[in-house]
């Protein structure tokens, strides 16, 4: 058991003190913003928006590209939508043409407003971090910096440079802020297909669309496809959930993507309170889907949360879990050999990040002292660190 | 790790030499895919037996030569090719001897992407769907980029006459579903029996050919009952290809909702699981041999991918063949080798 | 009592199971076989064949799922691509010259499957199985005697798809409610499994399917059959007889390999007679044969055992209903191995 990750020695981009545009040329050979070789097999990835959520896929930081990946959410909540945003944010920050189906351009306007690259938030915070580092259990530290191992290659650390520097030294991951809105000048590029509902397949517009742009766009144009809340039923007409209609939509979708596959990755979210997983139908998307991923929102009262799931009082609590099904091209190959399958993750999404990182069960409900010490600012009595 | 042979020794007698007018199984679920598994079938079929003797020199070895037919529903020529080549197997040079087909049933099954692809079968009668008959404004030739496959406009003939490779190097075939019910299967089934075909033209006595359809379960779910599909012409469909070949090798999903629903949620069950499940339980009562893939029933470990379990299928004649049941445990590689061995070895 | 019932019922069974395997006179003219993938119907119908050609009997194959004419099968109907109606005539039709040259031959239809016909999309809505079924049995034309026997598998794992019409019968209780004799097969490894749970008062292990676990389509694995001695088939006969009455009955028929093809005495035996199955009373009951042995011996012998029964235990006397407050005594006689101190111990 080697305490670095194996991929850092293969990672091109891993010398940390290379002029940023040094780096980014080892990065990105192809001189194409947001896309870089993946360290496990140097196919071409472009981010998800979202570092933690890059890091999980199967060591490739970040999704390959001609991929589909599918987030699931259980309960009302609107996490995936959040993912969801982070991850059209990112295509629009990296100026690939973004285009999102089912949704009125207000969503488009929504997206959340960029901080920086993701880098150098993580920069900011590890700063942070080290004035904390006393009042850290050690063996505790690198699990709440989980979203800084794979993914931080390859990019200007220079908290200074931020918002400037975003555009010029491509980052490949950035930082965004769901309270403050996105403003940038390729947000007009963003395309919004309706969803008409029809007595054929609802999709077949779609998908007529998407293949025009594609096929007719120039040949080093990056595509995003988002698509939230699929089957959704105020989006959605009824027959779209047809198995005729939804799965060959799924199908021809991969085949568009494996067409075009250094192209165009796609996004989906799927909600799993009205489509559940336990269904044929919906099993047959995920079997059609690249990478599937799941959450599961706790019980959201602001009280329980407190208590519940956080290893530290550094850490913010977990506000669910979250569950791998299948990873891109990893399982495509027939899955397992992967450091992160089999983990149990939990996500917390707070203002400024969507983070993933190991799930640790908090200490027990009945032992008051234990969560009196982690109380939020308490300190570690002195009596409890004498022995 | 030290590198795997492309063949683990345990997996070799269940995936070659598959005995005449056979039908295997080898069922997959949503963590634990099958494609490892179909390559180590192509593997024992198309690979030189020799351990060092290049390709070409298949000639020299007696005994019987094999073809392979790999109709694929749910990955791209590309997918196949590259982690063939991870085995030493070249697809493309075995497509240009004759030795191996492709037939492609993702690019162009549901949606043709070009307007000048015409459909390649003209199905009798039954009203033409109006998938086959997107108007298409992209001007053709407008991609030349870095696209692997820059569509250009093909017609494939009916026959599949001529050259066995037209569109793409490499894909004998891209299958397109129109129409409904039977009439579109039977078009299909002419398409992958022309390239069958095809293939035998150029056979000698003795040879065989095998054929390995990807998931054909795609195409029931995708199409269903409301499209006059369902799981009896499905197999039945399956029945009239195995005709055409040697032996038969299929994929199949058996996750848990597309098999148990249809029997546990007391008639509630959609039609998509209920037809599933009878399609896939129909054809184990048909196989020789299933290969059962499943993930780890105690959670996910560092270096076991999943367990295999070879069983014997309901269509095994067993006064005659005798098969031995086994479970192991797998495990891939990064470099694509695979580990098959017991459980408590390694 | 028992020994006497169970050699009666031997003698019967026997004689009855052997009829209808062997179609001797028309036991049942339509007999329903029940399989399932962990125990497939393929011996039980090699069987059947096997014993038609010993006794010359005409058998007709209607293929649903075959691909190619087995051995021993006279003719074979693919019923490809062909309406139930096709199917009934091309049947009648390869029996023609059969029945031109030897009026008298017997003849045995098996179907190896029925259940595609059942889940099929292209049946019309008028199809009536009964009357399908029938036509086979009673010929259309009268003038040709025919004495056939028709044997349909249904595979009770594969689901039935739901029914036209919500108020007519399902097709699987049409089949049971229509048939002579209905013969449900069982693994035999399991049956010993099932048994053993029993015995120890534990739930029956289920197997395959009825796992229910993801990924598993089949549960038969060698090892279960341990080092070969649990081989066979067991059948469950369910027989109507032409008095009205009902026979059931549990067989084991031994793997084909066990006996040659032209054997012409009975193989198959009951169920209880099996050693496996009912192990001789003479060994330890309760002993099982897969117990694994231990350096303790854990069971009585029933002299132990009744020994153990005839203990009075030091508290019994008190559970009498003494009335309140005299319970609790502790009743205790004196044997000869105490060695009673009168100055310590007080009772």
């Amino acid at each position: 058991m080697s305490f670095r990750k194996r991929n850092i020695g293969l990672s091109p981009g891993v010398d940390r003190n290379a002029v940023p545009n040094a780096a980014a040329q080892l990065a990105a050979p192809e001189t194409t913003p947001g896309i870089r070789p993946s360290p496990d097999d140097g196919r071409p990835t472009t981010s998800t928006g979202t570092r933690s959520l890059d890091n999980l896929l199967a060591g490739h930081a970040g999704l390959p590209m001609g991929k589909i990946l599918l987030v699931e959410e259980n309960g009302t909540t609107d996490f995936a939508g959040a993912l969801l945003r982070y991850y059209a944010a990112e295509g629009v920050i990296q100026e690939q043409k973004v285009h999102v189906v089912g949704v009125p351009e207000q969503w488009g306007r929504s997206l959340p407003g960029l901080i920086g690259s993701a880098e150098s938030l993580d920069e900011k915070r590890s700063d942070r971090r080290k004035d904390d580092r006393m009042k850290i259990a050690w063996r505790y530290e690198r699990l709440g910096e989980f979203g800084a191992v794979a993914g931080s290659r390859g990019a200007p650390n220079n908290p200074g440079e931020q918002d400037t520097a975003a555009k010029e030294a491509p980052a490949f991951c950035h930082a965004f802020d769901l309270t403050k809105r996105l403003t940038h000048p390729s947000i007009t590029n963003m395309y919004f297909i309706p969803v008409m509902s029809s007595k054929e397949s609802p999709f077949l517009a779609i998908l007529k669309q998407l293949q025009t742009a594609i096929t007719s766009s120039a040949a080093n144009t990056i595509h995003r496809i988002v698509i939230p809340s699929l089957l959704n039923p105020t989006i959605y007409p009824p027959n779209a959930s047809q198995p005729e209609h939804v799965l060959q939509f799924f199908h021809a979708l991969k085949a568009l993507m494996s067409a075009h596959n250094t192209r165009v990755t796609a996004m989906i979210t799927v909600p799993l309170s009205l489509y559940p997983r336990s269904s044929g139908l919906v099993r047959w998307i995920e079997l059609l889907s690249d990478g599937v991923i799941e959450l599961c929102p706790f019980p959201h009262s602001a009280d329980a949360m407190a208590t519940s799931g956080a290893a530290t009082s550094q850490e913010e609590p977990p506000q669910g879990m979250l569950k791998t099904h299948r990873l891109p091209v990893l399982h495509e190959r027939g899955g397992g050999s992967d450091q992160n399958v089999g983990q149990d993750w939990a996500f917390v999404l707070s203002r400024r990040r969507f983070e993933i990182k190991p799930f640790s069960l908090p200490p027990a409900e009945g032992d008051t002292e234990a969560q009196e010490a982690s109380a939020p600012g308490g300190m570690p009595k002195k009596s409890d660190l004498e022995f | 790790m030290p590198s795997q042979p492309p063949l683990p020794p345990l997996l070799a007698p269940y995936v070659s030499n598959l005995p005449d007018s056979s039908l295997t199984l080898v069922s997959s679920i949503l963590g634990a895919t099958s494609n490892w598994l179909v390559l180590r079938f192509l593997h024992a079929a198309l690979s030189s037996p020799s351990p060092n003797a290049a390709f070409g020199s298949d000639e020299l070895h007696n005994g019987t030569k094999k073809k392979v037919v790999l109709v694929s529903f749910m990955r791209s020529y590309e997918f196949w090719r590259t982690e063939a080549k991870r085995l030493g197997l070249d697809l493309a040079r075995l497509a240009d001897k004759q030795q191996f087909a492709f037939i492609d049933g993702l690019s162009e099954l549901f949606y043709a992407p070009q307007p000048t692809a015409t459909p390649s079968i003209s199905p009798s009668g039954l009203g033409s769907s109006p998938r086959t008959t997107l108007p298409m404004r992209s001007p053709p030739g407008a991609v030349p980029g870095r696209s692997p496959q820059p569509a250009w406009p093909t017609v494939t003939g009916a026959r599949g006459n001529a050259m066995p490779k037209q569109a793409e190097p490499g894909i004998a075939k891209k299958l397109h579903f129109s129409g409904r019910g039977l009439a579109s299967l039977d078009a299909l089934e002419k398409d992958i029996s022309s390239v069958i075909e095809q293939q035998k033209s150029s056979m000698e006595d003795g040879d065989e050919l095998l054929l390995i359809i990807d998931q054909p379960d795609l195409l029931l779910a995708a199409t269903g009952p409301s499209m006059g599909i369902g799981a009896t012409e499905m197999s039945e469909w399956i029945t009239a290809l195995q005709q055409h070949a040697h032996a038969t090798v299929l994929t199949l999903a058996t996750d848990a909702p597309l098999i148990h629903n249809a029997s546990t949620s007391g008639g509630l069950a959609t039609p998509i699981e209920t037809e599933h499940a009878a399609l896939v339980i129909g054809l184990a009562h048909r196989a020789r041999s299933v290969m059962q893939l499943r993930t780890l029933d105690t959670g996910a470990a560092k270096d076991v991918s999943g367990v295999l379990r070879i069983s014997r299928g309901g269509g095994l004649n067993a006064s005659e063949e005798s098969l031995e049941e086994r479970e192991a445990l797998y495990f891939i590689q990064r470099d694509g080798g695979v580990k098959v061995f017991g459980r408590g070895e390694s | 009592m028992a020994p006497i019932n169970l050699s009666h019922r031997r003698t019967h069974n026997l004689l009855l199971i052997s009829k209808l395997l062997s179609l001797r006179d028309t036991a049942s003219p339509l007999t329903l076989v029940l399989d399932s993938l962990e125990q497939p119907a393929t011996p039980l119908l090699k069987e059947y064949i096997r014993r038609a050609k010993l006794s010359k009997v005409h058998v007709t194959l209607i293929a649903f799922e075959t691909l190619k004419q087995p051995d021993g099968v006279d003719a074979f109907v693919s019923t490809r691509r062909k309406s139930p109606a096709d199917i009934v005539k091309e049947v009648s039709a390869v029996y023609q010259p059969v029945a031109a040259s030897n009026p008298s031959r017997r003849r045995l239809i098996l179907i190896d499957s029925i259940n595609p016909l059942l889940n099929s999309k292209r049946v019309d809505p008028g199809f009536h199985l009964p009357s399908f079924l029938g036509s086979f049995i009673a010929p259309t034309s009268p003038s040709a005697k025919v004495d056939a026997s028709l044997v349909v598998t249904y595979h009770q794992d594969v689901p039935e798809l739901p029914q036209q019409s919500p108020y007519s019968p399902t097709p699987i209780s049409e089949l049971t409610y229509l048939s002579t004799s209905i013969i449900t097969l069982h693994s035999f490894s399991h049956v010993l499994a099932q048994k053993a749970a029993r015995d120890r008062s534990l739930a029956p292990p289920v197997f395959g399917l009825e796992e229910e676990q993801e990924g598993v389509l089949l549960g038969r694995l060698d090892r279960l059959v341990g080092t070969g001695k649990a081989e066979g088939i067991v059948i469950e006969l369910e027989h109507r007889r032409k008095s009205g009455r009902g026979v059931l009955e549990w067989y084991l028929l031994p793997p084909a390999s066990r006996y040659s093809p032209q054997h012409l005495k009975e193989i198959v035996t009951l169920l209880d007679d099996n050693v496996l199955y009912n192990p001789p009373m003479e060994q330890d009951p309760g002993a099982g044969d897969e117990e694994p042995t231990s350096t303790f011996e854990l069971g009585l012998t029933d002299r132990q055992r009744r020994e153990r029964e005839g203990v009075v235990l030091p508290y019994f006397d008190a559970q009498h209903n003494d009335g309140p407050g005299e319970g609790g005594r502790i009743l205790y006689d004196m044997g000869e191995e105490d060695d009673f101190d009168e100055e310590e111990d007080e009772i």
